[in-house]
């Protein structure tokens, strides 16, 4: 077998310093802008029991797992809301509300993809203790300020509730297993597939035509004021309701021309239970960012509690921006800084001076001419250049 | 406004999915089959045509190389691509099933386990052997499966019939059906949200005509 010597496992990449600049600006924007929200960063550890994750539902065949010495099973985090589950569980004040950020490395095993790698980096937010309307808004419009500030111009969060469609489902009496099927023709926008479920069952007729339609009901508020009209059960209804307060409190935070409503969103997600959401950027084939409520793990971990929150992907945003021209404006320093024979001293205050001034300044090794000097600014990226002779 | 691209595939679905699309108003000067053009366009109604080998029709799509295309479900299993399934076009239907020499027919299918099995559908067969609890060895073949029995090169097939003259010819009997398949119209995850009005109505109006012809 050939050596793996020079090569990098499966699904992961290693960022380059032009890269890991564009990396680091978008990750602190984020963050900043989280904190001037009122949310504390936490870190969790990058591997926890498989126990934990298993308490939230979802244990696939896409993650990383190994031994610890005694045997137990332990997996690389796929996401960071079930540890902070955990940790608000263990050992915060969950009668408090508890408003909390991170950015963390999460590893999932998934065929790799440009923007879809098994180890990739995530920001986001949970906010544990905090129901209604009012705590999704707040969520929803951190989410649209968070990628404004990564500087993301061109984007659509749509917004769905997974009430709508359980409630469709329930009315339509189908049985869990074809509920769970139904929900997973709409992840994967299998329409064909959904419709087959429908004409196997003996649905009432006007609900047959809201499930054929259900991948296409995408639109603004007045989708759903034609939801309204048409013949739905309590939850259903009740799931438009909520909708329609979480998206009127947009228009006072100013963000709803960022919002669209896809009612037939479900995220592969098992977790949520109320309003979530999806975010979308022009020639990128994945979400950017993802989230929304879900008020049953915390009951998982022994403290139910409503919860809501979101994730944003780093590298996806990445690349939405290096398709951008504006990367390019952070991948320099400030000032290129050669200097002449005898001159090193010399050279090494004036470093000084400009770092002390806030510059980014990247100092020549040795002396050089001049002109050599120009060449190297160049190689090595700087804006401006200085030269002590 | 931006093109819509469509990948056709190319064989025996190409035919009747011009004529239908022509129908819906997407339709393109020499458009045909053994065109030698690899991309046809009509910059009219802004909608580009490509045509392409029928394996790789998904990939295509799955990259958002074309925004939707026309393929069969059988192509779309075996390949499990990451595409968005729109609608059933209900032509092209083909079955896939299992078939053995008709003089080693068995009284059960799983009587026969571990025996060589030929195909151009690996995956789908490995999944119907799994799911009745057998291990088999699959031969992945790209063409004249039949041949496999035949020579004994395998001992069963798994392929795609629509009549089943040509198992008749061989002296192969079907023991099994797996699945029946149409064609689809497939989209482009990306396309699906960034094209969603033009992408909608496409479907609704293949719609209307499919129940038209179907009256």
């Amino acid at each position: 077998m050939a050596s793996k010597l020079l090569q990098v496992p499966y699904g992961t990449r290693d960022i380059l310093p032009e890269n890991m600049r564009l990396k680091r600006k978008i990750e602190n924007n984020i963050a900043e802008t989280f904190t001037k929200w009122g949310y504390s960063e936490v870190q969790t550890p990058t591997f926890e029991y498989l126990d934990t994750f298993s308490a939230s539902g979802d244990i696939s065949e896409s993650n990383f797992k190994f031994l610890d010495r005694n045997n137990n099973i332990l997996m690389l985090r796929t996401d960071m809301t079930t540890p902070i589950a955990r940790l608000v569980a263990t050992r915060l004040d969950a009668t408090n509300v508890n408003r909390l950020s991170y950015r963390a490395q999460l590893f999932r095993y998934e065929e790799a993809q440009v923007g879809r790698q098994c180890e990739f980096t995530q920001a986001g937010i949970e906010m544990m203790g905090g129901a209604g309307a009012a705590a999704d808004a707040e969520v929803l419009a951190l989410a649209v300020n968070a990628l404004l500030e990564a500087g993301l111009k061109d984007f659509t969060i749509s917004m769905g509730q997974i009430n709508f469609i359980e409630g469709l489902t329930e009315q339509a009496k189908l049985t869990a297993a074809q509920a769970e099927t139904v929900k997973q023709y709409l992840i994967t926008k299998n329409v064909v597939g959904l419709e087959e479920v429908i004409n196997e069952n003996n649905i009432d007729e006007s609900l047959t035509d809201i499930f054929k339609e259900l991948l296409f009901l995408h639109g603004g508020e007045e989708l759903l004021a034609k939801m309204r009209q048409k013949n739905l059960n309590k939850k259903s209804l009740a799931a438009i309701e909520n909708l329609q307060e979480i998206y009127d409190l947009l228009k006072i935070y100013g963000i709803e021309k960022y919002i669209t409503f896809d009612l037939g969103l479900i995220r592969d997600m098992e977790y949520y239970t109320g309003m979530l959401f999806e975010g979308f950027t022009a020639h990128m084939g994945y979400s950017i960012i993802g989230g929304g409520r879900y008020d049953s793990m915390m009951t998982s971990f022994g403290k139910p509690l409503p919860a809501t929150g979101f994730a944003i992907g780093i590298e996806r945003i990445m690349l939405a921006l290096e398709r951008l021209e504006d990367a390019k404006k952070i991948l320099e320093f400030d000032v290129y800084l050669g200097y002449a024979e005898e001159k090193l001293a010399a050279a090494i205050n004036k470093c000084n001076e400009l770092r002390a001034a806030g510059k980014t300044v990247c100092m020549a090794v040795a002396p050089e001419s001049k002109e050599l000097a120009k060449e190297t600014q160049t190689k090595q990226k700087c804006r401006n250049f200085e030269y002590m002779e | 406004m931006d093109y819509i691209t469509i990948a056709l595939p190319k064989g025996k679905l190409f035919k009747r999915s011009v004529e239908l699309l022509e129908k819906v108003g997407y339709t393109a000067e020499n458009l045909s089959e053994d065109s030698r053009k690899l991309v046809i366009s009509n910059d009219e109604t802004k909608v580009r045509f490509i045509i392409t080998k029928t394996v790789d029709l998904p990939t295509y799509v799955e990259y958002g190389a074309a925004d939707i295309g026309i393929i069969g479900k059988d192509v779309l299993l075996e390949e499990q691509k990451d595409v968005y399934e729109l609608l059933d076009l209900k032509y092209g239907k083909c079955r896939l099933m299992l078939a053995v020499p008709e003089a080693m027919q068995k009284p059960k299918i799983t009587d026969y386990a571990h025996l060589r099995v030929a195909t151009k559908y690996p995956n789908c067969a490995k999944e119907y052997f799994d799911n009745l609890g057998i291990q088999m060895e699959i031969i992945k073949l790209n063409g004249s499966i039949e041949l496999g029995p035949l020579i004994g090169l395998s001992e069963l097939i798994v392929d795609i019939v629509e009549t089943g003259t040509t198992l008749k010819e061989n002296k192969l009997l079907e023991v099994d059906s797996i699945y029946t398949a149409t064609a689809r119209l497939i989209a482009n995850r990306v396309s699906f949200k960034l094209k969603f009005e033009r992408l909608h109505k496409l479907v609704e109006d293949l719609r209307r005509v499919m129940q038209e012809e179907g009256k």
